[in-house]
């Protein structure tokens, strides 16, 4: 799927082939797993990449974001279920996800009720192994029950590579990702800017970090930097630099199809710019780096354990003060980002964002930061009717600068 | 100072109204049929030639409703929301919440005393919340469009149906007539019903008086005395709430006439 608008970065080039899932990535894939390279998928943020990289697998992310799939998948579930897990059930039944399919195992941490049932399903198919995340971060024993939840993962990887983590495999995975993470940031700070990229292009390269080779992934996000930096000192924008800047939170937005609110957002008129958002299919993939103090196992252990349950902003998440954490992450990028307006988005039967809205609308009120709940659905059969929310919500935003 | 013109080109009529400094010099509406660009092309002549003016004396033309990209002659387009907003404090200066009903769609806007929209809300993914419900009720009553309100006035009570779902509610509407009840207490019921999906889409934005009623349903007393009791204010309606619409766009083209020169 090729995008084409004025003033694209080529180094987009490279980002557009590895987001087609029937290409030279698969193929590659083929070709390593022949080698003996095992493939271990995970449906959510919360399996432990360093791990998987440590033992010498391929960590791919395989939630679907196929539209038509989401329809295969009420063959055998009611329509209420969330569409992407619908949509992933879908993909499996017609065998649509190259990665899918060359899974060796995927692990399926239990963040949602549609991911708990997900992994059921799954099971029928691929070894599926659980990970129940706890539901109160800061309880004293849920980081201790966590890190027992990854030993256990730990040990399944080890089991199925055959490859022992060591020491010195793990240090080099957590180091391969640190750089990743610097990587990201580095694109990140471009956006705080003038919009030098749209945030399409930037959801593209986020994305794609989750089945592309990750150290080609950085070596390629930081040419795209060199190339936008560049760009910064000649001026040359994406869009106009008094474009509204937009903020996108809730639901992951999975490639290919679940794209098409950026895309209404960067092709309404009046047009808004996706300047950062808050989703684990987004800015969350990378973001936090894995903080280790010395290369001991014990310490690398912990760190990646930590990384993994106590920097997520997931609405799955609670405490007696409401899911801290992801208002604090979204207060923060709003100042940071410059952020005019923010977009919640959620899909249909996605309960927990559903329902942290009401919590996140009144702060962002206080604030005085317009927000708007868009809901929708796999489809694209309302596009016209979300074009028209969109616009108003962005004319609203132009109209609070501009009276 | 600057002529405008609005047009509404909703998904039944389009409406056409030209300003002069903030004044209606005329309004126009026309049925859509098949062919909806000649049908706005008309309404805008006709308003034209109501105005005593030619298209050269337009300085300014925007367009709203749900076929605003269709209107091959309007300068600029606006969200039927913006112009909600832009209308409702036109008619009423101490206008806060501004709901729309049309034929197809329900929407209410939260603005501020220049008519700038602050939030919004629609009820875009079911009609039970709008015109061509009463409509098909009508239908299944027997009774003519226009009667429905006046006839619902009469009822003492109202018998309840579902009205989440236009399907529905008409197979409810089906049963409270095998059932033999009063066709004024079903109607009453089926604005109830419709004012109870309205009034819950405005709820989501809060009760801000002083609030305004658009739209051709608006001009529904059977509605509007459902919608007063469900909200529990005083509702306040202009006096051609059909042509709120393109009124809120003639201003906002106005104001981009101005801003041209």
């Amino acid at each position: 799927m090729k995008k084409t608008w004025p003033n694209r970065p080529e180094a987009m080039e490279y980002f557009d082939e590895i987001s087609n899932f029937f290409g030279q990535r698969e193929k590659e894939i083929r070709e390593q797993k022949e080698a003996g390279k095992k493939l271990i998928g995970y449906t959510c943020m919360f399996a432990p990449i360093e791990f998987i990289l440590a033992a010498g697998a391929i960590p791919v992310r395989v939630g679907s974001g196929w539209y038509d799939a989401a329809k295969l998948g009420d063959r055998i579930m009611p329509v209420e279920v969330c569409p992407v897990i619908r949509s992933t059930v879908g993909a499996k039944m017609v065998n649509l996800s190259p990665y899918l399919e060359l899974s060796d195992a995927i692990i399926t941490p239990l963040t949602c009720d549609g991911r708990t049932k997900l992994s059921e399903i799954l099971s029928d198919f691929k070894p599926v192994w659980c990970m129940t995340p706890p539901r109160v971060k800061d309880d004293p024993q849920s980081l201790s029950l966590w890190k027992e939840e990854m030993q256990v993962i730990r040990g399944k990887i080890e089991e199925l590579t055959g490859t022992k983590i060591t020491k010195s495999n793990l240090r080099s995975a957590i180091e391969k990702m640190q750089k990743a993470t610097k990587a990201f940031r580095r694109l990140q700070d471009l956006r705080k800017g003038p919009p030098v990229i749209t945030g399409r292009d930037a959801m593209l390269v986020s994305q794609t970090s989750l089945w592309d080779d990750i150290e080609r992934w950085t070596q390629k996000t930081n040419e795209l930097c060199d190339e936008l930096e560049k760009r910064v000192e000649q001026k040359m924008w994406a869009f106009p630099p008094d474009t509204s800047r937009v903020m996108i939170t809730g639901t992951p937005m999975l490639w290919p199809d679940s794209w098409k609110v950026p895309n209404l957002i960067e092709e309404s008129n009046p047009a808004g710019v996706l300047v950062v958002d808050e989703q684990c299919s987004g800015d969350r993939i990378l973001y936090d780096p894995v903080g280790v103090d010395e290369w001991t196992m014990s310490d690398m252990f912990d760190a990646v354990s930590e990384r993994y349950l106590m920097a997520s902003t997931c609405p799955c998440f609670t405490s007696e003060h409401g899911n801290e954490d992801r208002v604090n992450w979204i207060m923060d990028r709003i100042k940071e980002y410059k952020v005019d307006g923010v977009i919640y988005y959620v899909v249909r039967g996605c309960i927990l964002y559903a329902m942290e809205y009401a919590r996140i609308k009144r702060i962002l009120d206080r604030m005085g930061l317009p927000v708007y709940y868009l809901d929708t659905e796999y489809t694209r059969e309302d596009v016209g009717q979300m074009k028209t929310r969109v616009e108003a919500f962005l004319e609203m935003l132009e109209a609070r600068i501009d009276i | 100072m600057a002529i405008s013109a609005g047009v509404d080109m909703g998904t039944q009529r389009v409406k056409v109204v030209i300003m002069e400094d903030k004044q209606i010099l005329s309004q126009t509406q026309n049925f859509l049929g098949f062919e909806p660009t000649k049908a706005a092309e008309q309404a805008f002549e006709e308003a034209l030639q109501k105005a005593k003016l030619s298209r050269e004396d337009i300085q300014h033309v925007t367009a709203t409703g749900s076929g605003a990209g269709m209107v091959s002659f309007a300068d600029s387009t606006v969200s039927m929301m913006g112009a909600d907003a832009r209308a409702g404090a036109y008619f009423f200066s101490s206008a806060r919440t501004v709901i729309d009903v049309g034929a197809e769609e329900a929407r209410a806007v939260r603005c501020d005393e220049k008519g700038v929209m602050l939030d919004f809300v629609v009820n875009a993914r079911c009609a039970a919340g709008a015109g061509t419900f009463i409509e098909a009720m009508a239908r299944a009553l027997e009774v003519e469009l226009e009667d429905m309100g006046s006839l619902s006035l009469k009822a003492e009570r109202a018998s309840p149906i579902n009205a989440s779902c236009v399907i529905f509610a008409e197979s409810d509407v089906v049963s409270l007539i095998h059932r033999e009840e009063p066709k004024t207490e079903i109607a009453r019921a089926i604005f109830d019903a419709m004012a109870e999906r309205v009034s819950s889409m405005v709820l989501r934005l809060g009760i801000n008086p002083d609030i305004v009623l658009v739209g051709g349903v608006a001009k529904d007393v059977g509605f509007v005395a459902s919608l007063k009791r469900r909200l529990g204010t005083e509702i306040l309606i202009p006096e051609e709430p059909l042509f709120a619409g393109a009124v809120g766009a003639a201003l906002i083209a106005a104001r981009r006439a101005g801003r041209r020169q």
